[in-house]
């Protein structure tokens, strides 16, 4: 049986107002090692907020969130940022890449973060460039390389500290079909053979078509959740 | 870090630019503002004390504080070979300085009466550079030089010869008569109404005091340390019969007026300091408000703010060293061009300046240190207003940071 990476329990998110917004409302969901899961359903569902719950970007207003067995909602804000830092990964929509490094510095950044030795950034940075098929673009800086390119490039920044989980909000968005599969085939690659596991948010039909398990959200709530 | 910091200030030239500009600015607006303020004065006290009454002077003891004849110095007590021995010092210039009654045989007037030696003495009192008509005297001549406004008083022209009454030392009567050799314009208002030179041996005779002289002014080598050469000859003299007085202690008024100009002008740059932090401030804001993104990327993905907080840091002070050390380089030569083409005022404020006997021109002071001091004062604000960022990272919340 596989073991649980990220266990949610009866998770809230309301965001105060004149009129109080619940953004997520009641969700409990466990993802296990190894899963590739799409969080699908239209914008202002709340997948967006649940997946920067679960990457501890964002408190929750009740309920909590155990990755390996530790409640992260309990956590100090430097705390959090150590936590992100050792144990997810992050592709965002925007790519969010450092615009003043190049493709290899913005892989080893994370390293750099987490002080691993010069030697080691550089040749995990390397190998996770090849294994996304960017070899000869190491020393491309993001504006130099296509939307694709940028993406993948992310894929591999997400991969470098070594994360227990992947987390991906819209990571196809800006990308056309052919970037769009290229990228999938490469996250399901990583996700076969390394058994990573990916999280994704989104309401793109490539990315839920190729999901193994998709979890429909609607009003802040899971409707539905099936494996494929 | 450093790498980051340092890319970053080149991926925005554009900024980065703005920045460095407005740092370099403000340190040339404020150095050449006080550049001006204390070169002024700095040229006004060197015209005042090095022309004319020099910056150290010896008298007898409690001369300074009563200024009679009865306290003039006995010549053949001091050790002249003391003072020349020192390497900074060029000689002693003997003056005689006091007051008589003169007349004409039409008109009486009492004046200052003062005895010199030009050929030894400070430019501003070698004569024939203000001589408007006739000419000097040599030392051992009998005969005086009139001060314009007093030579009009009396009508006098050179050839007229002038009675003298008063009182010489230990009350001895003091009386002459000489023949006006020439009419000198001096820059000063009150002397140019009163004032009379005579030979110094001629004054040491008609006042009853040969041998004695009022000062001695110790005539200092161009650029030398006043301070330095004060303390070194209070040291060697016998303070107790002779006192030593350097500039300050002669002119305390002076003195007085600098310091309520400078402080008047230390509010002026204060108020410049406020502006130039609000300009600063701008720049700061800016570049945070543009880099709102970046720095919500950078938390989300496990940098800790206050690592952050470093680098950005670490940037505005590269920035703002680079502006300030700019700044301060730039400036330089404009501080020597008006040192040396100094602005010529006009109207009322060359008269009002004139009538204080100073040069009405506008000079800057070439002191290095007040660009490293307003250098370094920019850089503290400059350093300070950083911390506007380090509020903003430290506040920041990286998923609204991501979104803007």
């Amino acid at each position: 049986m596989s073991k649980t990476v990220i266990e949610v329990r009866d998770l809230f998110k309301v965001y105060e107002g004149a009129v109080p917004v619940k953004a997520v409302n009641g969700v409990s969901l466990k993802i296990t090692q190894g899963e590739f899961t799409a969080l699908k359903g239209p914008s202002g569902c709340g997948k967006t907020t649940l997946l920067n719950m679960l990457g501890g970007l964002d408190y929750p207003t009740s309920g909590s969130i155990l990755v390996g067995g530790k409640d992260i909602t309990s956590l100090g804000e430097n705390e959090l940022i150590d936590f992100r830092l050792r144990n997810i990964g992050f592709v965002f929509q925007a790519y969010n890449l450092i615009p003043v490094l190049s493709a290899t510095e913005n892989v080893s950044f994370i390293m750099l973060l987490q002080n691993r030795p010069k030697e080691e950034r550089e040749e995990r940075a390397r190998q996770l460039l090849q294994s996304v098929g960017l070899a000869g673009k190491e020393d491309k800086r993001p504006g130099q390389l296509s939307g694709g390119q940028q993406q993948r490039v992310a894929v591999a920044r997400a991969l470098a500290s070594k994360p227990q989980f992947v987390l991906a909000d819209e990571p196809t968005a800006n990308l056309d079909s052919e970037s769009t599969a290229n990228l999938l085939d490469i996250m399901l690659k990583l996700n076969k053979e390394e058994g990573m596991t990916f999280v994704f948010a989104t309401h793109d039909d490539r990315v839920i078509n190729r999901a193994r398990r998709v979890v429909a959200i609607s009003d802040g709530k899971v409707v539905s959740d099936h494996n494929k | 870090m450093l790498k980051l910091a340092w890319r970053n200030i080149w991926r925005n030239k554009g900024r980065s630019a703005i920045s460095i500009a407005a740092v370099m600015f403000c340190v040339i607006f404020a150095v050449v503002l006080r550049s001006f303020q204390i070169g002024v004065w700095e040229n006004m006290t060197h015209e005042i004390v090095a022309n004319n009454f020099g910056y150290l002077q010896l008298h007898q003891k409690g001369f300074w504080a009563d200024q009679t004849l009865d306290n003039s110095l006995e010549l053949a007590s001091i050790n002249e070979q003391m003072f020349l021995d020192h390497p900074e010092v060029k000689g002693l210039i003997p003056r005689i300085e006091s007051f008589s009654l003169v007349s004409t045989g039409e008109g009486t007037k009492g004046t200052l009466v003062m005895g010199i030696d030009p050929k030894k003495e400070l430019p501003g009192l070698q004569l024939d550079q203000f001589l408007m008509e006739g000419s000097t005297f040599a030392p051992d001549d009998k005969s005086v030089v009139v001060a314009e406004g007093l030579a009009k008083f009396f009508n006098l022209s050179v050839g007229d010869t002038l009675l003298f009454i008063g009182q010489g030392y230990h009350a001895a009567s003091a009386y002459g008569r000489y023949p006006v050799v020439g009419i000198a314009r001096m820059r000063n208002p009150e002397l140019n109404k009163q004032l009379v030179l005579m030979p110094f041996k001629e004054a040491q005779f008609m006042y009853n005091c040969v041998g004695r002289a009022t000062t001695l002014v110790v005539d200092l080598e161009e650029g030398a340390d006043y301070k330095r050469v004060d303390q070194e000859l209070l040291a060697a003299i016998d303070s107790s019969a002779i006192e030593l007085l350097s500039w300050e202690q002669l002119f305390p008024e002076i003195i007085q007026t600098i310091e309520a100009d400078m402080a008047g002008g230390q509010i002026f740059i204060s108020i410049l300091y406020v502006i130039i932090s609000f300009v600063l401030l701008g720049t700061v804001i800016m570049m945070v408000a543009e880099r709102q993104r970046e720095f919500g990327i950078l938390v989300s993905i496990g940098m800790r703010k206050s690592k952050l907080a470093v680098v950005t840091v670490v940037e505005n002070l590269i920035l703002t060293m680079g502006g300030a050390l700019l700044g301060m380089a730039i400036v330089k030569p404009v501080q020597f061009y008006f040192k040396y083409n100094p602005i010529d005022l006009s109207g009322q404020m060359r008269e009002a300046v004139e009538q204080f006997n100073f040069e009405p021109k506008l000079h800057t002071t070439t002191s290095f240190m007040i660009n490293v001091n307003h250098g370094l004062i920019i850089f503290l604000i400059g350093s300070l207003v950083s911390l506007y960022a380090v509020w903003k990272i430290m506040t920041l919340n990286p998923v609204k940071s991501m979104r803007s």
